[in-house]
């Protein structure tokens, strides 16, 4: 038997992959929900797939890793660790993998080792694979987390972001091969990450082949995005070149931006001669047909747009950002800059910056850096957070080119050469003191923390305390179905809603009428179980004292940025308060910093003073022109004392 | 005419007399103060009249009650439990005013409530009592030095009374000299607050003792008669929780005595109405007579249950100089029964009333044996300036253990949310092996503090159902957005 099960030492694995006489398929479940439906998929729907899943004899499931740990938590409402937990108690045989951010993690800033060592820890009691990628393929950012999964016993599969254009040759991918091999010795898997699904066949055809060339016993498996609709063509050429795993997904669910269906990929190498072992048609089959029904009810996280954009070999947005990426041109009302900013300014910017590639956090960089140029009209003149650190080489030095020094200039100020010599360079992250971040926790929960709950509060702050609260008032929802979960415009007078609980006992909740009293509280009756409760709902802020505030415009904001009083200057949810009621401050000192697509962005002082009153608070969501703090001019406060 | 019967209370017990005088064909007139307006009291009467914004002081007020009976032509008062109810001079003005006092006469409230009085009464009647004293004399350094003389003799601890006390209020226990001249004053300074009658005396403590009172009942030919025992002992400091009757001493011919001696009481007190004599039964079954309530009681139902009278139906027929229908003979213990205060109070926050709080589930239980005498509907918001009393659930069974079976099925039936109750805590006490034994005294709940350790409602699926509601009424889920 070829068939790779969860418990055997990466020695066996690679060499049952080696010996196998053909190829073998990742079901990339992770990837088709978050690039295809906003992650939303929830456990409740995999739990469904999970007995189908599990037959179909898969080299992995990939369910965890990348933003899906943060949007468990955060709108899924789940416990990442107990899903993994869950899912492993339905399918005991099929290895789960992992997408890890290198030094990031599963989080968006760089880690400690302790913080990296901790949480690969506690995660390896479930993931068997750990796929590991940084933005800048540069190896140093990853060694950390390659030292903790190899100490951890689990299966490395470090990886090469793959992209497009003169400098992406097969000779600079064999030699990162090279080095990343150094480091971590022979027994890995190797990853080709296609995250945009970028070149044609032959190009994928041509660097498999480079590299097998090289490592002719290397284990490689291809992961792309299907966002031009071609990926099952470099599926075939990675393969007939001597890939041995690639990544797919199931057709009931398949979109545009993901995996392309599994079934499609076997039928179409099967002809080649080349077949998927270990993996039963069947199974593949009856996991699409028991989860179909529930695709509708994720409808409201697929994408804007619908239909194929072949127009990815120019903007090279990585599949998992495409869904995201429209949903803010629509919410921000600049859809229709859409094709300026994907086709023209978006390459232009990622040329500047040094052709580096586009995924997570450099993807967010660019696209952000390419919409501030067009909505601002000054490009670079509104640089986030992030892009000065890109610049100040905090994320690694740029693979081929440094972007040209007008660019240095615009986004660190006239003294920018200054600037890089004195904050330039990878810092140094020291170990966290995890003890008191352990205290922290417990003060904030009011109870001792786990291990795995201290694994996500040190990943995601303040949306883990928040999930850990939600929790405790409302309970396991993962039980609930994406009929009832993700229910839009409420139910139906008289519908019954029936579902399990976590303890596996039945429930029956009848909707019943509703009631508004005088002040605004709405009244909702259910019967639960047969027994009349009322759940009462706090009034709504009314909808007209909100619009009556005007929102107010980019000049506004810095013209009364001038004068001391600090807005939000776009959407975004406050991460951190820099300062105190009282302190002094000087131009250019950072008050606040906010936070928007996974991007923070420093707000400024631009006077002189003393911070007067704070009106923003920990994790506010802001709206463009939102009060965040007031500074008074020391002078003036003279005068009036 | 149709009599028409003015019900000078509110809450569970106005609920319950005016059932009794529907059921006799009569119309009852209801009282409410402002923050009753919403009072189901007030619904069920014939008729109802508003007296004042109150809190509680309209409800006091004998002048008012007396001018709103006779502006309509009201015939009988029934007091209740409570409020006027043992107030000498609401019953005296009642018979002054031509309108019948549905209870004993002042005269007779007047000597039962003075305890010292009471004390004399019972003493020439040679109806045994805890000794005590008469009351201290005012001058302070006299009256300690009396009560250390007392005390002395017949042995520490002693209880402190205020002699127009009542109802578990007034009384503090002594242990020795020094805290007697600390506590003097200050019980002295309470009573004239609570009762405006600072008179104070003494008793001997009779230690973890049983409380068992009798049901008496008397009308105004001199036919006395007791419809059986009652065990109180479940209190928490001095406050009744949970009654039952009879009592679960297994001596009958104890029990026998007891009931004679408490009609012997309320004879020497030419007791008339419905009435309750206190005893106190110490470790060697040696029982004292403690008071007689000359009131309706909270916990007459167990009473009406397991002897099928309707207390408060004959309480109005005697008033308006009927005989009794019934002779000692006549009335049969049958099967036992429990009652308990189903109040909105938080057993785990030292019974910290609940009130303002809407009710916003009401589920009660039902089937045979389960009777409910109580005025919450789904939607109430209960007033915070009045008790916490919401419903008396009272079970029937033919025996014991029937008895507490069934009242644990209720309580697991009963649905309170809004808020929080004594249910849980309950409970916790059916599940008591003490409690199922039957054999408990007045020390019960102090000594099982673990039955305050339970948890609230926090079932999986009311937190998931509040999750649904959310989804419902916003038209979205807001933790999924």
């Amino acid at each position: 038997m070829n068939r790779i099960v969860q418990g055997m030492n990466i020695k066996e694995v690679l060499k049952t992959v080696r010996e196998a006489d053909g190829y073998y398929i990742t079901n990339t479940a992770r990837d088709l929900s978050q690039s295809d439906f906003k992650n939303r998929i929830l456990l409740h729907t995999d739990l469904l797939a999970a007995e189908q899943r599990e037959k179909a004899g898969y080299f992995s499931l990939e369910i965890t890793g990348g933003a899906s740990v943060h949007v468990d938590i955060l709108r899924k409402q789940v416990d990442p660790f107990l899903k993994l937990k869950l899912l492993r108690e339905a399918m005991p045989n099929t290895m789960f993998q992992t997408l890890c951010r290198g030094v990031n993690l599963f989080g968006y800033r760089p880690y400690p080792q302790n913080v990296i060592r901790l949480t690969v820890r506690e995660f390896a009691k479930y993931v068997d694979v750990w796929r590991v990628f940084d933005f800048m393929n540069y190896i140093p950012n990853m060694k950390a987390v390659f030292e903790e999964v190899q100490a951890a016993g689990k299966i490395l599969e470090p990886c090469i972001c793959f992209s497009t254009g003169p400098e992406h040759t097969d000779d600079f991918y064999v030699s990162k091969v090279d080095e990343i091999l150094d480091v971590t010795g022979e027994d890995i898997v190797l990853c080709i990450k296609n995250h945009g699904g970028l070149g044609t066949p032959k190009r994928i055809g041509d660097l498999v082949s480079a590299i097998k060339d090289k490592h002719p016993d290397l284990v490689l498996h291809y992961h792309g995005h299907n966002t031009d609709g071609n990926d099952i063509g470099r599926i075939t050429a990675a393969v007939l070149n001597g890939a041995n795993i690639v990544d797919a997904s199931d057709h009931s669910f398949c979109g545009f931006y993901g995996p392309p269906p599994i079934l499609s990929v076997m039928q179409t190498l099967e002809d080649y001669g080349h077949k998927a072992v270990t993996v039963d048609p069947e199974a593949v089959i009856a996991s699409s047909d028991a989860i179909r029904d529930e695709r509708p009810h994720y409808e409201i996280f697929e994408s804007q747009f619908k239909g194929f954009l072949p127009t990815v070999q120019i903007h090279k947005l990585p599949g998992g950002a495409m869904g995201s990426s429209l949903e803010q041109a629509d919410k921000g009302g600049f859809l229709k800059k859409m094709p300026d900013i994907l086709h023209k300014e978006l390459p232009l910017v990622q040329k500047e910056l040094g052709n580096y590639w586009s995924v997570t956090p450099g993807s967010q960089i660019l696209w952000t850096t390419a919409v501030s140029n067009v909505q601002g009209g000054d490009r670079y003149g509104n640089a986030s957070g992030d892009l000065r650190n890109l610049l100040l080489g905090k994320y690694g030095p740029f693979p081929f080119y440094k972007p040209a020094d007008w660019i240095y200039e615009k986004v660190l100020g006239p003294k920018w050469q200054q600037v890089l010599e004195e904050e330039g360079g990878l810092e140094d992250i020291e170990d966290m003191d995890l003890e008191k971040e352990r205290q922290t926790l417990t003060e904030r929960i009011g109870k001792e923390p786990t291990e795995q709950q201290l694994v996500l509060y040190l990943q995601h702050p303040n949306d883990a305390v928040e999930f850990f609260k939600f929790e405790e008032k409302f309970g396991k929802v993962y039980v609930l179905p994406p009929s009832i979960f993700l229910k839009r415009g409420g139910f139906d007078l008289g519908e019954d809603l029936s579902f399990n609980d976590h303890l596996g006992k039945d429930h029956l909740i009848t909707i019943g009428p509703a009631q508004e009293d005088e002040e605004g509280k709405t009244t909702i009756y259910l019967t639960v179980d047969h027994h009349n409760r009322s759940y009462i709902m706090a009034a709504e802020q009314k909808a007209g004292a909100a619009a009556a505030e005007p929102e107010i415009g980019k000049e506004e904001i810095e013209e009364l940025a001038a004068v001391g009083d600090v807005r939000a200057p776009f959407t975004a949810n406050v991460c951190e308060i820099a300062v105190e009621v009282g302190q002094e401050v000087s131009v250019g000192d950072t008050l606040v910093v906010v936070e928007a697509m996974k991007m923070q962005t420093p707000v400024q002082s631009k006077v002189d003073g003393v911070v007067a009153s704070i009106s923003t608070k920990m994790g506010a969501a802001l709206k463009p022109g939102d009060k965040l703090l007031k500074i008074t001019n020391e002078q003036e406060k003279d005068e009036e004392e | 005419m149709k009599k028409k019967i003015l019900v000078a209370n509110r809450g569970e017990i106005a609920c319950r007399i005016i059932r009794a005088i529907q059921e006799l064909g009569y119309t009852a007139v209801a009282l409410y103060e402002t923050p009753d307006n919403a009072a189901l009291h007030i619904r069920v009467a014939d008729e109802a009249i508003w007296i004042g914004d109150g809190p509680r002081i309209d409800y006091l007020n004998i002048d008012k009650i007396i001018k709103v009976a006779k502006n309509h032509n009201i015939d009988g008062i029934h007091p209740g439990y409570g409020f006027l109810a043992e107030n000498p001079g609401f019953a005296k003005a009642c018979e002054e005013n031509g309108i019948t006092f549905i209870g004993p006469r002042s005269e007779v409230i007047n000597n039962l409530g003075d305890k010292v009085t009471a004390r004399r009464i019972m003493a020439e009647a040679d109806i045994p009592m805890v000794p005590g004293t008469d009351n201290l004399p005012a001058d302070e350094t006299e009256a300690v030095k009396k009560a250390i003389e007392f005390a002395n003799r017949v042995g520490y601890p002693v209880m402190l009374k205020a002699t127009a006390g009542g109802g578990g209020r007034g009384i503090r226990q002594v242990d020795n000299d020094s805290q007697m001249k600390e506590q003097l004053p200050i019980a002295r300074a309470e009573a004239r607050a609570a009762f405006t009658n600072d008179n104070v005396y003494l008793e001997k403590v009779v230690l973890t003792p049983k409380h068992i009172e009798v049901q008496v009942i008397a009308d105004q030919y001199g036919h006395t008669v007791h419809l059986g025992t009652r065990d109180c002992s479940i209190q928490r400091r001095n406050q009744k929780l949970v009654e039952i009757a009879p009592s679960l001493i297994k001596d009958d011919k104890l029990l026998d005595e007891i009931c004679d001696t408490a009609v012997r009481a309320a004879k020497a007190a030419n007791y008339t109405n419905a009435g309750t004599v206190e005893f106190l039964i110490d470790k060697d079954m040696n029982f004292y007579f403690m008071e007689i309530n000359t009131r309706i009681q909270v916990e007459h139902t167990v009473t009406e249950m397991v002897t099928g009278i309707d207390i408060v139906r004959t309480q109005i027929k005697l008033a308006f100089g009927k005989k009794l229908l019934f002779k000692q003979e006549d009335i049969q213990i049958r099967g036992h029964a429990i009652e308990m205060r189903i109040n909105a109070e938080d057993p785990q926050n030292n019974f910290m009333p609940e009130g303002g709080k809407t009710v916003t589930t009401y589920r009660s239980p039902g089937g045979y044996g389960v009777r409910l005498d109580g005025f919450v509907y789904q939607g109430y918001t209960i007033p915070q300036v009045y008790d916490s009393l919401l419903v008396k659930m009272t079970v029937f069974g033919f025996s014991w253990n029937e008895t507490v079976d069934r009242l644990r099925r209720c309580l697991a039936n009963y649905v309170i949310t809004g808020p929080k109750t004594t249910i849980p805590f309950y409970l916790q006490l059916v599940n008591d092996p003490q409690f199922q034994s039957g054999d408990f005294d007045t020390s019960y709940l102090d000594n099982h503090p673990e039955l305050l350790e339970y948890k609230d409602d926090d079932s999986e699926v009311n937190k998931l159902a509040a999750l649904i509601a959310e989804i419902h009424h916003k038209g979205f889920n807001p933790y999924a957005a």
